[in-house]
């Protein structure tokens, strides 16, 4: 098994953005219990039987609120693991917001991080919809937020993969 | 990865839906816009053990080619890797090995 603890350096405005967006992220969860309600969330819990209607219900109905349900674990871990970083004072002059701070996180959190990373940015893709790669608007900011989360995610593998 | 590629192009083979005890389930990964390659790889490493060379070439099979049988065996099994995958974010479906 690969992984190992991984410091993450950030700022604290940074980790107070994504502590919001995961926050976001996790409302979102607890809001719905089924992934009728939102087609975003519909996306984390995608049928293995496209084409098969009483597979895909069975399936569905072993399945899917146990999968949200880690979704929830996961996302309430990342928050605990950002809390001490994301505090910030009000004053958006006060130098504190840039301020670099380490996250040490442990290989289980490492890993509830990079589901995460990974759900956020397919629940934005939906609301972007994007459906295909060219699908890119570098002047709509939601696609800042996308490609640094992205940013973000790819640093975090290369960090917990590497041998 | 790269244009997104609903599994319902796989509808032409309808006949894979049948039960037929002779041929294998497998769990298939289908390529999405959204999921980084390495994120991709990452997962194939982590949850099949693979080596990061093979874990990177069915990576890139998915990439290239839309999709990849990812794992070959009882239905059962393949339900609790597609599962898995969906843990991860992938996108991936179960069926019977196409005729």
């Amino acid at each position: 098994m690969s992984g190992h603890t991984v410091v993450l350096q950030v700022a604290r405005v940074e980790a107070a953005h994504l502590s919001s967006l995961v926050g976001q992220f996790a409302d979102l969860l607890n809001g719905s219990t089924s992934s009728d309600d939102d087609p975003a969330v519909a996306r984390l819990v995608p049928t293995p039987y496209p084409d098969d209607d009483e597979a895909a219900r069975e399936f569905r109905s072993l399945t899917e609120t146990d999968l949200l349900t880690r979704r929830r674990g996961d996302a309430g871990i990342v928050l605990s693991s950002l809390a001490e970083a994301a505090g910030i004072p009000n004053d958006p002059e006060d130098p504190a917001l840039l301020e670099e701070v380490e996250i040490r996180l442990e290989p289980e959190t490492v890993r509830a991080w990079l589901r995460t990373l990974a759900a956020v940015r397919l629940v934005l893709a939906e609301r972007l919809e994007i459906i295909g790669p060219e699908d890119h608007d570098p002047d709509d900011p939601r696609f800042g937020i996308y490609d640094w989360l992205g940013y973000r995610l790819d640093g975090l593998v290369a960090s917990f993969d590497e041998e | 990865m790269s244009p997104l590629a609903a599994p319902s192009v796989d509808q032409g083979v309808d006949v894979s839906r049948r039960t037929d005890p002779d041929r294998p389930w497998q769990t298939v990964v289908w390529d999405d816009p959204v999921n980084l390659m390495s994120y991709v790889t990452h997962v194939f490493r982590e949850y099949f053990g693979l080596p990061r060379a093979e874990a990177e070439r069915l990576m890139l099979a998915v990439h290239n080619d839309g999709h990849a049988v990812v794992s070959q065996g009882p239905r059962e099994r393949m339900e609790l890797h597609a599962q898995a995958m969906h843990d991860y974010g992938l996108w991936a479906t179960v069926r019977q090995e196409p005729q």
